[in-house]
């Protein structure tokens, strides 16, 4: 599979981030925002901020038993980016430090997971 | 212009006292012994939601690490909800070692008892070699009941209470909520170096969100006339009290946490969950259960004691109905995800004031009067404490 195929027509600016952020649990989503430095979180914040309304917009045009492979992926870029968000938008400077303190609160079930 | 916010201060707050409150019941083990024994061991625990078990045959187990108790909980054929100590009645032994699952009957790995999920010992190898009759090697039952979708249990033989007389008027109110018709949920929990109070009574105070949720808690509960997020009233039923939250009109959100309310908003309103007269209530049930009544962040809250300075919480967000799109599965991540937020930056400061409560080096500590929920909880706690203290006395004297 090429790069330009990996997300549906319209997102291929995000395609650099599906590597790392599309993963398949909360768990895993949490642990990528907790192992990210804040570059890496600022680019795909900054990627991806803008399409999250139009990604969601295309994902709700299917249940959710019937997305492809590429809309998988862009569903769990979303996932991932409201992750990240969190960092960027509310904890800003102060994300490594509250880093060490989230990582006590364990996820252990989360709907999308299911 | 009229002010936005106006503080709840009532005779019923100020009749609860102004008195210092003993620093020892937040870390000494005596004190702690005590609790357990007059407390969670005599009242209604929630341990369970009844979207875990969704059909017949399925199973859940907690561990009630504070009694040494496991408790199997089973939905039996006919649909009813049991529950039973998790120990084989043969020798002692652990009968399910499973967190959960979905079985009709249940083995003991040891020497092949087999129980039903209604609790009945069906076989056991051998069993003309015993000297006791099969129907009197049940499982030892725990009482247990449910509202609002939440499952309680009771170790108590004999609870002093049904449940319903125990929540009384807030049974009704829990029942309007969300979390009755809960088909889901997501849950995160922790451990923490405290007292069960003393991490209780940090979510029951909101003097500390300007200090410790500066950035993930300002948004909408605290404001301009409101800077410490103070509720607009409190009420006491009995042990249980509830605080209604006040609500920022202009609240500072980020965009994405608008884009992930508003879609959770839409998805809720389809759902006919939007609107609730207790949305904006936080429920403190005795002693260790918290929800808030917010349909886009509907927590529960439990901190169950492991010992006098060692707790776990498990915070739950509840929904109805599996994901109906990729929205709605957006909105309750994120949902989750702040919530975390918020209370990942709880954790630290309230085990910083384990180890200063520790140290003794305080003989009182205090309670200001928007500090009214965690004095309530106190008096409550030590009321029961006194009264089981002396029922002992009386009992020690009587024997």
């Amino acid at each position: 599979m090429t790069e330009m195929n990996l997300l549906p027509v319209g997102f291929e600016a995000l395609n650099p981030f599906v590597e790392f952020w599309a993963v398949d649990t909360a768990v895993k989503r949490a642990q990528c925002r907790q192992i990210s430095d804040q570059k890496s979180r600022a680019q795909f914040y900054d990627a991806a901020k803008n399409l999250m309304p139009d990604a969601l917009a295309l994902l709700d045009t299917k249940s959710l038993h019937a997305l492809n492979d590429s809309e998988l992926r862009l569903m769990k870029l979303a996932l991932s980016f409201a992750h990240v968000a969190l960092a960027v938008e509310l904890q800003r400077e102060e994300e490594s430090k509250h880093a060490k303190d989230r990582v006590h609160m364990k996820i252990t079930q989360a709907p999308a997971d299911l | 212009m009229q002010p936005q916010f106006e503080q709840a201060e009532s005779d019923a707050i100020l009749a609860l006292g102004t008195e210092p409150i003993p620093a020892g019941p937040y870390y000494q083990p005596q004190y702690f012994e005590w609790e357990r024994d007059a407390i969670f061991r005599r009242r209604w625990l929630q341990v369970a939601h009844v979207c875990e078990l969704p059909e017949p045959g399925a199973f859940i187990v907690r561990e009630l690490e504070f009694a040494n108790v496991s408790i199997l909980i089973t939905r039996n054929k006919e649909g009813s909800i049991r529950a039973f100590h998790n120990v084989c009645t043969h020798r002692g032994t652990q009968l399910v070692a499973d967190a959960c699952g979905k079985r009709s009957t249940f083995t003991c790995r040891y020497h092949g008892w087999t129980f039903s999920n209604s609790g009945e010992l069906r076989s056991a190898p051998d069993m003309q070699r015993f000297y006791v009759k099969p129907h009197d090697c049940n499982l030892p039952n725990v009482a247990v009941e449910v509202c609002a979708g939440l499952i309680f249990v009771n170790l108590d033989p004999s609870p002093q209470c049904s449940l319903k007389e125990y929540l009384g008027a807030l049974a009704d109110q829990l029942e309007t909520l969300p979390i009755a018709k809960a088909t889901t949920f997501s849950e995160y929990v922790y451990e923490i170096d405290a007292n069960w109070k003393l991490a209780y009574d940090n979510f029951q105070e909101n003097y500390h969100l300007r200090f410790i949720h500066p950035r993930s808690g300002g948004g909408g509960a605290v404001g301009p006339d409101n800077p410490f997020g103070y509720p607009i009233r409190y009420h006491f039923y009995g042990e249980h009290r509830t605080q209604t939250i006040w609500t920022n009109p202009n609240p500072i959100m980020s965009s994405t946490q608008k884009l992930a309310f508003g879609k959770l908003i839409e998805t809720l309103k389809q759902r006919g969950l939007l609107h609730s007269e207790h949305a904006r209530d936080y429920y403190a049930l005795f002693p260790n259960f918290f929800l808030l009544g917010t349909p886009t962040q509907h927590f529960s809250h439990t901190v169950m004691p492991i010992n006098a300075q060692k707790s776990r919480g498990v915070i739950r967000l509840y929904w109805v109905g599996d994901d109906m799109n990729a929205s709605e599965r957006f909105g309750r991540e994120f949902s989750m995800a702040m919530a975390r937020d918020v209370h990942s930056e709880d954790r630290a400061v309230i085990e910083a004031g384990q180890k200063g409560l520790n140290s003794g080096a305080l003989t009182h500590i205090h309670f200001q009067s928007q500090e009214v929920l965690c004095r309530h909880l106190f008096h409550s706690v030590d009321r029961a404490v006194q009264a089981y203290k002396a029922e002992n006395a009386l009992i020690g004297k009587a024997s």
